[in-house]
């Protein structure tokens, strides 16, 4: 005879309660035998028969089971804790704070302060120097002082060097020139955001040193980066002689997360083409 | 006699009770004789001494009160008990142990949130709760203090 459906199933369902270590009681124990019960008479073959003993001995093990539970629950105190909750939440704080009163057994613990306390407050006192003294003995904390690092204190920390960051600047003016009028975010955005940060650092030379030019657009939001054509920024003798017009700061913000979005936008651009 | 009473009465640090060491040192090697005989002349004014063992080398000894027979006997306002006793049993039937911010939402339906958070800290601090990584547990003073069966019997028949 075929192994019926619904006795491997019960037999599955038994190993998962045991194996999964869910609620052993999830087992219609009753149901199972039911079951077993409507095939015991069709059973003719050793393996309908060792099939019936299998469902038999994996049924006895989650009844094992629902027992061990059954006892954990009970030694260990157990309590519904939606019935808890329910109860805690009817109870007025006067009677919570009684049935506490009645559970407590407080420790008895007194504070007193004995004469040779005193005296060794006293002999403290004594020998403590003054709060000045014991500050310059310890040496007055320090605080760091905070300050701004510019390109020439790079420089001299070697953390940067000037033809180095020369030929950084230049690269990007390069590829400026190249791109032509371009959106800022667009520009200076790239595969990483390390990257990106210091295209924008660098980005902020050129446009200081009036090599690129910034146009804004506050009703879109937007702002673009040119590059200064040869003839309008070349020449030796610095911005301030070029561009002796008014001196503006532009503070342009780039975080991670807006970086991630234009990076997840141009995912999209290029998946889309 | 009169000695071990003082040690175990008198607070000589900042949590409660005399570590077992300093009983031996203080009373001698058959220190746990003396705390006997103490105890039984405690019992007669309701009260016990209790054995904390917190591993192996760490037993602490206290006195607690046996049967409360005053009707206060502490300073505490009644919402800070309530608040103690609604935390207990909350922990208790949760298997010892609760996310504190579950804690704090079920006390915030009836007490602000402001003043649960600050009894709650107290209560760590004074070893009736205890934390760790964002759990709260029952703590060494609720084990000393607190008997949990008769808190929960007369939370569950009331």
């Amino acid at each position: 005879m075929k192994a019926p459906e619904d006795i491997l199933r019960l037999i599955n369902f038994c190993k998962t309660i045991q194996r999964a270590d869910t609620d052993p009681f999830d087992l219609d124990v009753k149901r199972f035998l039911t079951i077993l019960g409507e095939y015991v008479r069709r059973w003719k073959s050793i393996d309908d028969l060792m099939l019936d003993a299998e469902a038999i001995s994996e049924l006895t093990k989650v009844i094992e089971l629902q027992c061990k539970w059954i006892k954990d629950r009970s030694a260990s105190f157990y309590i519904d804790p939606a019935l808890v909750e329910f109860k805690l939440k009817l109870m007025e704080p006067a009677q919570l704070a009684s049935a506490f009163f009645k559970a407590w057994h407080p420790i008895v613990s007194l504070d007193r302060i004995t004469p040779e306390r005193l005296k060794q407050g006293l002999d403290y006192w004594n020998a403590l120097l003054p709060l000045s003294e014991r500050k310059s003995a310890f040496g007055a904390a320090s605080t760091p002082e905070t300050g701004t690092l510019k390109l020439d204190d790079l420089i001299a920390l070697h953390i940067l060097s000037q033809t180095e960051f020369q030929e950084q600047i230049q690269q990007v003016l390069n590829e400026l020139e190249a791109r032509g009028r371009t959106e800022y975010y667009d520009f200076v955005y790239g595969d990483s955001f390390e990257d990106s940060v210091r295209k924008a650092y660098l980005t902020s030379y050129i446009v200081s040193e009036g090599k690129a030019e910034l146009d804004i657009e506050p009703l879109e939001e937007k702002i673009f980066i040119y590059p200064r054509s040869r003839g309008q920024s070349g020449g030796s003798g610095g911005e301030d002689e070029e561009y002796p017009g008014e001196k503006r700061s532009i503070p342009i913000a780039i975080s991670y997360e807006d970086w991630e979005r234009w990076s997840k936008r141009r995912e999209q651009g290029q998946s889309g083409r | 006699m009169k000695k071990a009473a003082q040690l175990l009465l008198f607070r000589r640090h900042r949590t409660p009770g005399v570590k077992a060491w300093e009983l031996k040192k203080a009373l001698g090697d058959d220190y746990m004789e003396i705390i006997e005989i103490l105890n039984s002349i405690l019992l007669k004014l309701g009260m016990e001494v209790r054995r904390i063992s917190e591993g192996s080398d760490n037993e602490r000894f206290v006195v607690v009160l046996k049967d409360l027979l005053t009707d206060k006997a502490s300073g505490l306002r009644i919402d800070d008990v309530a608040i103690l006793s609604a935390s207990l049993a909350y922990i208790i039937a949760k298997q010892g142990k609760a996310s504190r911010k579950s804690v704090e939402d079920f006390l915030a339906e009836k007490f602000p949130r402001r003043r649960v958070i600050r009894a709650l800290e107290r209560y760590i601090v004074q070893g009736y709760l205890r934390e760790d990584e964002n759990l709260l547990y029952i703590g060494w003073r609720t084990r000393v203090e607190v008997d949990s069966k008769t808190l929960m019997d007369l939370i569950l028949t009331s």
